[in-house]
């Protein structure tokens, strides 16, 4: 059975969340200790700013020590008490719910942006290294690829990522709906706080500079150095309204430093070049009135924080139809893997059938059909072959979509393992699936069987 | 295959093609296939050659030049819009533009088969002169009207911007290329509208055609060409970009519009007359 332990930004501060995140260095070790834990029999190790999960394949007789092992793990990766300081925060899921809870991850439907495009990368990161230490062989492993194909439909057949959710995104967003590339374009930062640095890094990546201008010239310097910029006197703010295109503003300044008129002469020296303010300080810093003018824009924190709603609304209308989709991805890899707990039984079926058959056919051929030629001899055995598919076609396809359906098919399996004196059998072969899969090798049956399955 | 059965298949073919195009655009602005504006001009591309070979086959059924008389002239007009649009869209990002480009290059398509006919020019109008200008101003509106185009998708975009209502907005291109892409395709029609203009005055002389109808259209013709070299000069002299040059554009083709409304209204009326 699929179990998930951890915590996220739901359920715990950052304070916790930042103790147990393992960064790429540290993944290795968590990984390679739950890896060595017996009672887990195939794991992954997720560690993002927003969550820390453990995924786990355990037994189903298996299942309570599995979870407690997990806990253990968590505990000592955070130094943390287990039971006092980290319980209160941990969830766990199991079976379906954890199945469904690794595909919403996967697809974004879980992370504190909705559809945030970063977790996908995160979990493909978290499952390689997990597969580079070996903890995914079988089950789990597929479940994780499952859950990447999962989100890939989510993003594909929903608008679940589209819209820009931060300030900068939608700055970025709207510079880019005015100018197309901003390869050919400047970018003038007026002040240096941290909000204007934030905002001008996302508008940067890509512009063809970037200018920093603030009272006071040396932290605009300090800041140029940081950013692979250049610094401009204050006093020079006029000339570099003629030469840059998208201004980000955010000075502390009680009363506009850009006023109506400064920008009227820039755009006479400009012939008339689009100009885009990004005003992200309040009070502003750019006079209202300067988005009269021709070809100039100016977006403040409101406008701005209007798109940021808009796209907001927007995702969370898709989530409902993201939702559907997890929910059907769930259902068929459910179904999948209850087909997988009856295969013995069908295989252990279908050898003692086709040997029953096999055996006496052939002291009918030693005995009185031994005067046979040898292309009659291929064809009888062609058709036993073809009456043994036939024969066990109906109770092989009855038996898997029972248990697909999600019906107890236990039962009937074992009904059909008395009947036909397969417990033997069966045995063997549900050990031969078991050792295959810890190989990571799969048998004639199992590829035959993969072929139909949710990869 | 005869040569008739053989252009109305062309002329249905393109028509069809003309015609998804025209409903990927439109399923496209209004949201409905965000995937259309991939396929649409392509399908655009694939109407063009079969547009031109329509045209060549039409004309060789009718024994008439292909930019002879005003209803010809404007399928191959609309044409050379579609080719100018595919191959310009290479360069400028302006996919988009093509939800003007195609349902008017179906629009004269049709109407050159089913509204009036071609007739071939009169003895008294034929003249040396007569293939360089219908040539030039044919290239000259087909530049133009992706001008017109490119204008109105700007202040579309211009009018989103200042009201900051910014919904479908990414629906059209940027409001730098759509800018862009306007003041290049006046670039390049403007020689030709002026080659136009001379040879078409040069003709008038030759022909000596003076009636009011070849007066009213040379004085609008004289008033486009102001227009538009005013807009070009305005914007290298004095900057005048954007939402002033979009106008200017617009009521610029609304003038080459009015002349090819009053060649057609002639040709309607029942006299030939060249393009």
């Amino acid at each position: 059975m699929i179990v998930v332990v951890g915590l996220s930004h739901r359920t715990a501060p950052v304070e916790v969340r930042e103790r147990l995140s393992a960064g790429a260095d540290a993944l290795p070790v968590v990984l390679s200790r739950l890896a060595a834990r017996p009672e887990l029999q195939e794991v992954m190790f997720l560690s993002t700013c927003n969550r820390v999960e453990v995924a786990a394949l355990v037994r189903d007789d298996g299942m309570k020590a599995g979870l407690d092992a997990i806990r253990e793990e968590l505990a000592r990766q955070g130094g943390m008490a287990e039971d006092a300081e980290l319980a209160p925060y941990l969830y766990d899921k199991r079976g379906d719910e954890a199945v469904t809870h690794v595909f919403r991850v996967a697809a974004s439907l879980d992370s504190m942006v909705l559809g945030e495009p970063q977790i996908l990368g995160q979990v493909k990161d978290a499952y390689d290294a997990a597969m580079a230490a070996g903890a995914l062989k079988g089950m789990l492993g597929r479940c994780m690829s499952r859950a990447f194909a999962v989100a890939k439909r989510v993003r594909t057949e929903t608008a679940i990522g589209a819209g820009s959710v931060s300030i900068a995104s939608v700055a970025v967003d709207l510079a880019r709906r005015i100018f197309g590339d901003l390869g050919a374009h400047g970018v003038l930062l007026l002040g240096a706080g941290d909000m204007a640095e934030a905002a001008a890094r996302s508008l940067s990546k890509g512009a063809r500079a970037v200018r920093i201008c603030n009272r006071s010239f040396d932290r605009a310097a300090a800041l140029a150095g940081v950013m692979q910029a250049s610094a401009a006197r204050w006093d020079e703010l006029e000339q570099e309204l003629v030469v840059a295109d998208v201004v980000v503003a955010s000075t502390a300044s009680r009363t506009p430093v850009v006023t109506r008129d400064m920008v009227k002469r820039a755009m006479k020296a400009r012939k008339g070049r689009t100009l885009f303010f990004v005003d992200i300080a309040v009070p502003r810093n750019v006079e209202p009135a300067v988005h009269g003018i021709d070809n100039v824009y100016v977006y403040n924190v409101d406008d701005l924080e209007k798109e940021v709603a808009r796209g907001l609304e927007a995702r969370h209308g898709e989530a409902a139809a993201a939702e559907k989709i997890v929910d059907d991805e769930v259902k068929q890899f459910l179904a999948w893997t209850r087909g997988l707990e009856v295969q013995p039984t069908v295989v252990a079926m279908r050898t003692k059938a086709r040997a029953v058959l096999l055996t006496e056919l052939e002291r009918t051929l030693g005995g009185r059909l031994k005067h046979l030629t040898e292309g009659d001899r291929a064809a009888l055995t062609q058709m036993m072959e073809s009456a043994v598919n036939k024969l066990l076609h109906a109770p092989t396809t009855k038996l898997k979509s029972r248990a697909a359906e999600g019906d107890d098919a236990g039962e009937l399996a074992a009904a059909m393992r008395y009947l036909f004196d397969l417990q033997e059998l069966a045995a063997e072969k549900q050990k031969q699936a078991e050792r295959d899969e810890a190989s990571g090798e799969g048998t004639a049956e199992k590829d035959e069987e993969d072929e139909r399955l949710p990869h | 295959m005869p040569l008739q059965l053989l252009a109305d298949l062309l002329f249905g073919a393109t028509a069809g093609v003309y015609f998804l195009a025209s409903v990927l655009f439109t399923a496209f602005l209004l949201g409905r296939a965000d995937a259309a504006v991939r396929w649409a001009p392509r399908l655009v591309a694939i109407g063009v050659p079969l547009h031109a070979a329509q045209i060549c086959l039409w004309s060789l059924v009718l024994h008439v030049c292909p930019v002879q008389g005003i209803h010809f002239a404007l399928s191959v007009a609309s044409m050379l819009v579609c080719l100018v649009y595919v191959l310009a869209r290479l360069r400028l990002r302006i996919d988009v533009v093509g939800a003007f480009v195609a349902p008017q290059a179906l629009a004269f398509l049709l109407a050159s088969r089913f509204v009036g006919g071609p007739i071939d020019a009169e003895p008294q109008f034929r003249s040396a002169l007569l293939p360089f200008h219908v040539v030039a101003n044919l290239l000259g509106i087909a530049l133009f009207t992706l001008a017109f185009a490119a204008a109105v998708a700007y202040l579309l975009q211009e009018r989103r911007l200042k009201n900051k209502d910014l919904q479908g907005m990414e629906r059209l291109p940027p409001i730098d290329a759509l800018d862009r892409a306007e003041h290049r395709f006046l670039v390049a029609g403007f020689p030709l509208l002026t080659i136009g203009i001379l040879t078409g005055t040069l003709w008038a002389r030759e022909v000596e055609a003076g009636g009011a109808g070849e007066i009213a259209r040379a004085a609008l013709s004289y008033a486009s060409w102001a227009l538009i070299g005013g807009v070009l000069l305005l914007r290298a002299a004095a900057g005048w970009r954007g939402r002033r040059a979009a106008y200017g554009t617009i009521l610029g083709f609304g003038l080459t519009v009015l002349v090819m409304l009053l060649y057609l209204a002639r040709s309607v009326m029942g006299g030939a007359a060249p393009a």
